[in-house]
């Protein structure tokens, strides 16, 4: 397992857009961190708030003083620094929280079988038979808005799909020798799940979680531009983008100098799920070369 | 799941096999659908009486001038919520779905009304997705490890990374607001005019469709042109994981023995691959295509509301933003009845696809 | 007076590149010839390198090996020199091949009569009525019964014996000089097995075709064979007649494996199978690539073996040949 585990890694080392993912992320991490000083918040106000910084409604083209422009009165780059926070919270509280119910649950449905088994899977098939962004859409405007209400409804929806897969990596796993062995001496069930089967799903469970980062950020988002989300002038992208949507469909031969209103913030998401995304693929071909796409 | 057999014995096993498993999926449909209302309304539940009371009043003039609290206590809000589950499920299987505040009409026709122009967009998208992404899956994996294959992963991880949104507020900056190629909405005022006139009929509701059966080309011409924006969003996003399936499992089967007994009988390359391994790879491809197709409806929300179509997408997602209860049930409720019913028939359908499941 | 020959093998050379880019000789030089209408048996353990050969005589080993070296030749035309479509004349036609898993050679989405019917209208120009017509005609020959019905039927509808069959009558469709039986019957049960290699005699004898049985079963060797080839990790190290191999081997590996086959009328401790394992192919020793595991083994073995003559085709490659001998009294 340790000699497999440092070969995985090597592997995805030597993995060029593995590397990428990395280094996206790496950059990203690095302004999360600093946002306070990439874009100093105005003492005493909640930095999450992006500040109106003009009168106007109309977006103002990228200048000195606002390095990425202003849309909604507010500057962008401050936006796109800030959200960069807001992702990370976003993605990496759901993704933990659906995680840890999804194991839960999936555990209690591989190792127990029958008809809990049964009656489990049948809970994860309605729950994801309503489309993920419309279920998200539906608990957050019975919860309201808030960035708290949408990583509810986001983890209410999110953790079937690791519970699916604990549960078959368990029923596999059940199967082999070494876990009839432990049974066979008289090892406690739970004992078994902990021992046993979880450290050997771990990593496919580590692979989805990191595939999944981008499409629960992509839906929190989704659910801020459609003005579901964040609550006025927070700084989100989905939020950013949302000042975009109807500039865009102001009427033709205008638009195209409102780009950097979709540029910053769609920039930065994209970038972002990529970073997720080529690390997701990467990982899954380093620790299981049989599914290398 | 119902999985293939390499070696399944005599054919009535088999017959017997898919009858019980068609049964079993036919006996857990009405058992999702309960499951889904269900969680629905529960969902619903966290809301104060006043508010649920919408979602049963038919009609605004019935408001008009009554009393709320009597209507609430008229409908049992206060019941515990089982009864009140059991008095709303009996409702919408009834067909009321309550009044649309953004629809101003009941719930169910305006779904009814904008689904087809959902359909319609859903079904657009689908062939360019389906197409773009089986062969040029088949093409990266023909070219495994080459620059064409690392550039189409690439292309597809870069799409795959794409929100819906930032892809469409691009597409409509570009083709719409520069080009002015692809003008958002379902029609022009013109054709929009000429589609409300008594003369046109409505057959099935989808634009293209229908002006086709009433002979007006251009009004085809021009619901197409509303169409390309949002089908060019929803390919560029979607089409990347049918193009992995299809590398994976076009390179899985290149790796069969019997691709290699088809080169050992002296095929020419082309036949082999064409002919013995995309078959067998597009077997799996088809029911991801599917899936694919139905994930499709719920991109609607988003690329109906950019492009500021009518459909069932924009309907739910602007119900959302005004809080029309009535509207956000209905037509989730509608979203899951289309889910489950469409895998269903994308799982018995691939019995239909593979001869080793194929019923005689 | 010289022999004469079918098929050449001269010096084939196979190397495949791994996952993490390194080279693999999983053939390293291999040599024999199959006279016409005789049975040759390549034997040696898993992995030597037996399907490979089989394989590149083909030129179907897949994408990621390559032909390194050496020449095929057939009917005095050197295989590796034609051109792609010269190639796909002699696949099927003059060369065919059967594998070991008939479950997985057959293609599941077609049924067995389209596949024997694509192999015949492929390198006969018959209509495609008198191609069901033959089709039918070799599953009969096979011995599959009811084969009019069976041409409708899809892979999975048949047993793996009748898929077995249903191969040897598609791979023997076009009358071909060559077949090639890449162990045709392990996957299959014992009396199954024997009903097989009977069926492949028999129409050996009926098509005047030559074989070249691939197998790690000595029985079947004892059983078929005209000649035999021992492989040992991409190499030959011994080949000759049946009797040259069975009787009189000079190759230790040759030994041991003669050895490590149970029999009745010696006794127990006799029963030495050979020490150590079969190297790894990144990893083969320098020299001789039994160097490690054989008893004669000193500091000559460094080198590579050179190719002792024994006459009448009996050639074995080992430094110690001469003192070999000796060893068979032991036996
Ligand atoms: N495509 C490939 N890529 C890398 N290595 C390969 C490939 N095909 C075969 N090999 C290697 O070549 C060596 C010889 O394989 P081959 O299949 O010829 O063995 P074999 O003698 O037929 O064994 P068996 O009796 O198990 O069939 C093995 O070490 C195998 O790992
Ligand atoms: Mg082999």
């Amino acid at each position: 397992m340790r000699e497999e585990t440092r070969k995985a890694l090597r592997r995805l080392f030597s993995n060029a857009s593995g590397v990428l993912g990395v280094v996206l992320l790496g950059l990203f991490v690095i302004v999360a961190l600093f946002a306070p000083l990439l874009a100093p918040p105005k003492p005493g106000r909640d930095p999450y708030f992006m500040p109106v910084v003009t009168w106007s409604a109309d977006p103002l083209p990228p200048s000195r003083e606002h390095p990425f422009g202003v849309a909604g009165k507010r500057d962008i780059f401050y936006g796109v620094v800030w959200g960069t926070r807001t992702a990370f919270r976003i993605g990496i509280l759901v993704t933990l929280a659906s995680t840890a119910i999804g194991l839960f649950v999936g555990s209690l449905a591989g190792y127990f079988g029958r008809i809990l088994d049964e009656i489990l899977m049948r809970v994860t098939d309605v729950f994801m038979a309503i489309p993920f962004l419309v279920a998200a859409m539906v608990l957050t405007t019975v919860l309201g808005t808030g960035l708290d209400k949408v990583m509810i409804a986001l983890i209410v929806f999110s953790w079937m799909y690791p519970a699916r897969l604990i549960r078959g990596n368990i029923l596999q796993v059940k199967e082999e020798q070494f876990i009839l062995a432990a049974k066979s001496l008289g090892v406690s069930d739970t004992l078994i799940i902990l021992r046993h089967v979880l450290p050997n799903a771990i990593f496919p469970v580590l692979i989805q979680a990191s595939m999944r980062m981008g499409s629960l950020v992509i839906t929190a988002a989704a659910l801020s531009f459609l003005g579901l989300g964040a609550p006025q002038g927070y700084a989100d992208w989905g939020a950013l983008l949302n000042y975009a949507r109807n500039w865009m469909l102001g009427g033709y031969g205008a638009t195209f100098k409102y780009w950097y209103m979709i540029a910053f913030p769609g920039g930065a998401m994209v970038l972002f799920v990529l970073a997720w995304n080529l690390l997701g693929d990467a990982l899954r071909d380093a620790f299981d070369p049989r599914l290398r796409w | 799941m119902l999985e293939p057999h390499g070696d399944c014995g005599p054919h009535g096993a088999w017959f017997a096999l898919m009858i019980f498993y068609i049964l079993r999926r036919l006996l857990f449909l009405p058992l999702t659908l309960f499951g889904i209302s269900l969680l629905i309304f529960l969902m619903i539940g966290f809301l104060g009486p006043y508010q649920r009371l919408a979602t049963f009043i038919n009609s605004p003039e019935r408001l008009k001038g009554a009393d709320v609290d009597k209507l609430v206590e008229l409908y049992g809000l206060n019941d515990p919520l089982i009864i009140q589950y059991g008095r709303w499920l009996k409702n919408v299987l009834r067909g009321n779905l309550g009044w649309s505040y953004v629809g101003k009409e009941p719930v169910l026709s305006a779904i009814l009304k904008r689904f087809p122009y959902t359909l319609e967009l859903t079904l657009f998208a689908a062939i360019p997705i389906i197409f773009l992404g089986t062969s040029l899956g088949v093409l990266a994996a023909l070219n495994h490890n080459k620059p064409l294959d690392h550039g189409l992963r690439i292309f597809a991880v870069v799409g795959w990374s794409f929100p819906d949104f930032v892809f469409g507020l691009f597409v409509l900056m570009i083709f719409y607001g520069t080009l002015g190629w692809f003008p958002p909405g379902n029609l022009s005022v013109w054709a929009e005019e000429i589609v409300k006139s008594p003369h046109f009929r409505n057959f099935t509701g989808m634009l293209t469709l229908d002006a086709l059966l009433n002979g007006r080309f251009d009004v085809f011409l021009d619901a197409l042109r509303h169409l390309a924006g949002p089908v060019l969003t929803l390919t560029y996003v979607e089409f990347a994981f049918l193009l992995r399936i299809t590398r994976s499992s076009m390179l899985e089967v290149l790796r069969k023995e019997y691709v290699r007994t088809a080169r050992a009988k002296g095929l020419d390359e082309r036949v082999v691959i064409h002919k013995h391994a995309k078959r067998n790879a597009l077997i799996p491809v088809a029911t991801v295509s599917g899936q694919t197709v139905i994930g499709l409806l719920a991109g609607t929300v988003i690329v109906e509301t950019i492009f500021n179509r009518t459909g069932l997408g924009s309907f739910i997602a602007l119900a959302s933003q005004q809080l029309d209860y009535a509207s956000i049930m209905g037509g989730s409720l509608f979203f899951g009845l289309i889910l489950v019913i469409g895998n269903l028939c994308v799982d018995l359908s691939y019995a239909l696809i593979d001869p080793r499941v194929r019923l005689e | 007076m010289k022999e004469p020959v079918l098929l050449e093998v001269r010096n084939l050379k196979v190397y495949f590149r791994n996952d993490e880019g390194l080279e693999l000789r999983a053939v390293d030089g291999v040599s024999f010839t199959v006279p016409p209408g005789k049975t040759v048996a390549l034997v040696g353990e898993s992995g030597c390198g037996k399907s490979v050969t089989a394989l590149a005589i083909l030129r179907l080993v897949e994408a990621n090996g390559r032909i390194a070296g050496g020449e095929v030749l057939f009917e005095g035309k050197n295989l590796l020199a034609l051109s792609e479509r010269e190639m796909q004349r002699v696949r099927g036609k003059e060369i065919a091949i059967i594998f070991q898993e008939p479950s997985a050679a057959l293609n599941p989405v077609y049924t067995v009569g389209e596949q024997i019917v694509e192999a015949i209208l492929l390198h006969q120009s018959v209509s495609r009525e008198k191609a069901r017509a033959l089709a039918e005609e070799m599953l009969h020959l096979v011995g599959i019964p009811e084969p009019r019905k069976r041409l409708n039927e899809y892979p999975h509808e048949l047993s793996g014996g009748m898929k077995q069959r249903a191969m040897i009558a598609m791979a023997l469709s076009c009358r071909p000089k060559l077949l090639i039986a890449d162990e045709p019957t392990t996957s299959l049960d014992v009396t199954i097995q024997a009903q097989i290699l009977e069926l492949l005699r028999e129409l050996q004898r009926q098509i005047g075709m030559a074989i070249l049985l691939i197998t790690h079963d000595l029985g079947i060797v004892a059983d078929m064979a005209d000649e035999v080839v021992v492989m040992y990790a991409g190499k030959v190290v011994e080949r000759g007649t049946k009797y040259d191999i069975f009787k009189r081997c000079r190759h230790p590996y040759t030994l041991g494996l003669l050895r490590s086959v149970p029999r009745l009328d010696v006794d127990e401790n006799a029963l030495a199978s050979i020490p150590g394992f079969v190297p790894d192919p990144l990893h083969f020793p320098e020299g001789c690539r039994f160097r490690g595991r054989c008893f004669l083994e000193d500091e000559t073995c460094a080198t590579e073996p050179p190719e002792v003559a024994l006459g009448d085709g009996h050639v074995v490659y080992c430094h110690h040949a001469a003192l070999s001998e000796v060893c068979h009294g032991e036996r």
